[in-house]
């Protein structure tokens, strides 16, 4: 079937398309205009912007840490129920079928979770297969784990690792490789209580910057588009800037993303010793070519975080609010739900003026990710509202009038000017993060990409425009139309596969039969245990 | 081989799923009980959204136990491999279900390679009458007990004692348990909501949260029923809430009392029961004229029900995807004897067909 959308302003940065014109849709594919024939269907997207579907690279989505604090919150979920739109936790996105619907009707068409114990792989490709609409893709967790630990304490060789890299990746079906606080959750079950980048993993002798530099070079040699994802020391704790700044340091030329920088930006200045060091992060990224960051902002409201980081979740189970947490010791490393409130006091303003400052201080959009970290920032339902913040400095003076003065002092806020062009939203939540993640066929409007489609009728309020899409495709389906759900569909998890080495699978039989007493079967799943057709997209590594 | 029947009369497969869905169609409140796998469970919530049911696990009781520690209260837990790689001390809490014995034999019969005291001591909670997994080379749990106290109140002694605070009883061998904690570096818990009751479930965690002040500790969940739990973490992220949900309302609604499937029953609300087990399960007392929609694993038709169609047992007949205890995850089993025997998910949904819908069935 022919599809055309008719008249719209259309922003493909990725092949130089900006401006009035027509987009052609063939099936599942957009084409080039055809030289004779008629549509089969016309979209009139007068007066609407046109871009490819967007792409989260780091929302926690499904999986065993997501589903517990599900569980641990059913208060939270009321957000389900048929309710005012403006009483507490209307806007949290929460089961897996919201999710899907919610995201979609943004013009999300793909998203990562970026968190999926190996262990635990079934369970969140399951829950992923029942995110509808979208496609999926899922990194897999290492670094805690004492199979890797234990390889590099011995100083096994970097093919060695390598292939427990690739085995890791292929048996899990994941896209990349996340690190999370390398080596603090092993530490922690050793009743370490902090660690930084320099520290050293008791029984191991490893220090946390040794696995991630191992990890980080295993997934260059791999070819594996992402690069790896990390999830640094010392999350939330004032002066954790300094921790930020030693990693973005050991990237030392090699591709290393830092998530959720926003929760590193914190420095110790001020009478509360909590300041915003954005401005100094900012510049470093900027002087960082290899290094690419995601934002996790904060908004205000009520959350719950989640985060395979054990150690910092038991350390912040005393401001849980409601006051309950599970904290959770995995195989390799486990979880902390603490569900949380981001006030408008100090501290919670700090935090979200950080986000912002590190979002429009960084120059290159190319290498700035749009993401809250959902949910511990704020749910992914608030980036209608975080897009007019970074397109409008007046909604930022605006919200910041309502601010404590004290906490508005320490940061530079206030005194920056710039505001996101469209242009620039598309290559921060489309083209780069297709890039980023070796996706070629995503993420651009050029002929031969998947149709995943987002239609944005123009008006001054930018949330709304960009909150409800006036149209959205994926895979060729109109799936969005005026901001409903017009047709549900199943996308797929994104996955790469790269062959394991027949020898570290042997290693990996022995291993799990002598230290679990269990075969290696009982990790492993077949496709068919999703129970969907084509569950998996296939992704090329580089070669 | 006779697969449905409609009373006490042969049919076709699809004959009985057609009149199933007739039933639960006209059905004001219909409700599920469900000992299934993990696509069981999605079938029968997505049909349950359809046809406005409310569902429940057939053990309710303690899986809901279970969860009410999450939902209200919270929880400090491990993995079942770390304990056995990690766990120097090991306390069983209350009795533990059978299923659960071999796991804890293991735990005595192997030592933890991840901690340096390289041995592993054993002790159980409870009374003298606690029945306790049998144990390998002759070796016993030591015993914490307050005599004739409840779980609960030992559990409190226990923490209490540990605080350095008085107690009215003490607990026997306390000494012995306060000598192994202090030298050890990662005791676990094992606890079940099956023959403990909630209190006793929070005051455990009250004494793990104490341990982890200054050392480490963590609590062991071995789930009173793995399909229990399976299809609490199914439903969980389906809708947003455990077991004991229900769409009355054509939302899903979570509430432990209203939705207790067996409470409901009981008290003549529910006009159609579907329950979904491929163990034979006995009829249960009803006070009104329920209908009862049965798919078990059965060469006969289920006494006293509507209909009643014969389905596999998951990992036997049919692979399937179950939580597992012993790995703390969902885990995908073959077959181990497979036959014709259709699936709990594939009998729901050809049910679910016969349901006038606009949308279409989302598993």
């Amino acid at each position: 079937m022919l599809t055309k959308i008719a008249g719209g302003d259309i922003i493909d940065p990725v092949n130089g398309r900006l401006g009035k014109g027509d987009l052609w849709i063939s099936d599942d594919k957009i084409v080039a205009a055809p030289a004779a024939g008629a549509a089969d269907r016309t979209f009139d997207a007068a007066g609407c912007i046109v871009m490819a579907g967007a792409i989260d690279i780091h929302s926690h989505i499904g999986g065993g840490n997501v589903n517990t604090a599900r569980l641990l919150l059913p208060e939270q979920h009321a957000a389900h129920q048929a309710r005012p739109a403006t009483t507490p936790l209307s806007n949290a996105g929460w089961s897996t079928f919201q999710t899907g619907c919610l995201y979609a009707k943004m013009g999300f068409t793909t998203v990562v979770e970026p968190a999926m114990s190996p262990g635990a792989a079934l369970h969140t490709h399951l829950e992923l297969a029942d995110i509808p609409i979208i496609d999926k893709a899922t990194l897999a967790i290492l670094g805690n784990d004492d199979f890797l630990l234990s390889m590099i304490r011995d100083d096994a060789s970097s093919q060695m690792i390598e292939d427990y890299v690739a085995w890791t990746v292929a048996s899990t079906r994941a896209l990349g490789v996340k690190v999370i606080n390398a080596g603090a959750a092993a530490a922690f079950k050793e009743n370490v209580r902090t660690f930084s980048l320099d520290d050293v993993v008791p029984s191991y002798g490893v220090s946390s910057r040794k696995i991630v530099k191992t990890l980080q070079a295993a997934v260059a040699s791999l070819g594996v588009p992402h690069p790896l994802h990390v999830h640094c020391n010392n999350l939330g704790s004032p002066g954790s800037a300094d921790t930020a700044a030693a990693t973005i340091a050991a990237a030392e030329g090699l591709p290393l993303h830092l998530a959720h920088l926003q929760f590193y930006g914190y420095g110790t200045e001020g009478k509360r010793r909590f300041s915003s060091a954005a401005a100094r992060l900012a510049e470093l990224v900027n002087a960082t070519p290899e290094v690419t960051i995601d934002i996790g902002q904060v908004m205000f409201g009520q959350t719950v975080t989640v985060s395979s980081d054990v150690m910092r979740q038991f350390s912040a189970r005393g401001s849980a609010q409601p006051k309950k947490s599970v904290i959770h010791d995995g195989d390799g490393n486990g979880g902390g739900i603490v569900p949380y409130r981001y006030g408008k006091d100090f501290y919670g303003t700090m935090q979200w003026a950080i986000g912002l400052e590190l979002f429009l201080l960084i120059d290159d959009p190319w290498r700035v990710f749009f993401t809250t970290d959902h949910p511990n920032g704020a749910p992914f339902t608030a980036y209608p509202a975080l897009f007019e913040l970074l397109m409008s400095r007046e909604a930022r003076t605006e919200m910041m009038a309502g601010l404590p003065k004290s906490a508005m002092a320490l940061s530079t806020l206030a005194a920056v000017d710039r505001e996101y062009t469209f242009e620039e939203i598309a290559v921060m939540t489309r083209a780069a993060p297709a890039k980023l993640l070796g996706l070629t066929d995503r993420g651009h409007l050029g002929a031969g990409a998947i149709a995943d489609i987002a239609v944005y009728r123009r008006e001054d309020n930018i949330a709304k425009m960009l909150g409800q899409a006036a149209y959205v495709f994926k895979d060729g389906d109109l799936v969005v139309q005026d901001g409903e759900i017009t047709h549900y569909r199943w996308g797929k998890a994104l996955r790469l596969n790269p062959s394991p080495d027949k020898a570290m699978l042997r290693r990996l039989v022995d291993y799990h039969q002598q230290r679990y007493g269990l075969s290696l079967d009982w990790f492993n799943f077949p496709d068919s245990a999703i129970a969907r057709e084509q569950p998996f997209g296939e992704v090329a590594c580089r070669t | 081989m006779a697969v449905a029947w409609i009373g006490n009369r042969e049919t076709l497969v699809e004959r009985a799923a057609a009149h199933a869905a007739a039933l639960l169609w006209s059905s004001r409140c219909p409700v599920f009980s469900l000992d299934t796998d993990i696509h069981g469970t999605r079938a029968a919530i997505a049909l349950a959204e359809r046809v406005g049911a409310a569902y429940d696990h057939a053990n309710g009781a303690a899986v809901s136990r279970e969860v009410a520690l999450f939902t209200d209260k919270g929880a400090m837990t491990v993995a079942p491999g770390e304990t056995r790689r990690r766990a120097d001390v090991v306390v069983i809490v209350g009795e533990l279900l059978q299923i659960h014995h071999e796991f804890v034999g293991e735990l005595a019969e192997t030592v933890p390679d991840l901690s340096a005291k390289n041995q592993r001591e054993i002790f159980l909670v409870g009374s003298n009458e606690t029945s306790a997994p049998r144990l390998s080379n002759g070796r016993t749990a030591t015993l914490l007990s307050c005599g004739e106290a409840g779980l609960g109140a030992t559990l409190a002694a226990l923490r209490a004692q540990w605080r350095g605070r008085q107690t009215s009883q003490p607990v026997s061998n306390f000494d012995d348990f306060a000598k192994a904690l202090a030298a050890a570096h990662f005791p676990v818990f094992l606890f079940s909501g099956d023959a403990t009751e909630g209190l006793a479930l929070e005051m455990l965690q009250g004494l793990i949260s104490d341990l982890n002040r200054k050392s480490r500790a963590s609590g062991l969940h071995l789930p009173a029923s793995e399909n229990g739990w399976g299809s609490a973490l199914a439903s969980t992220w389906m809708t947003g809430f455990p077991l004991r949900t229900g769409f009355a309302r054509g939302f899903p609604e979570f509430d432990p009392w209203r939705y207790d499937v067996a409470r409901m029953i009981a008290a003549g609300e529910a006009d159609l029961h579907l329950r979904i087990s491929s163990s034979t399960v006995q009829p249960q007392k009803k006070r009104n004229r329920m209908a009862l929609i049965a798919l078990a694993k059965t060469q006969q038709p289920v006494a006293g029900a509507a209909v009643t169609i014969a389905i596999g047992d998951a990992g036997v007949d049919h692979q399937a995807v179950v939580y597992s205890s012993r790995t703390g995850s969902l885990r995908s089993v073959e077959a181990r004897a497979a036959s014709e025997l259709p699936s709990a998910a594939t009998v729901i949904r050809l049910v679910a067909s016969h349901v006038s819908a606009e949308a279409a069935l989302p598993c």
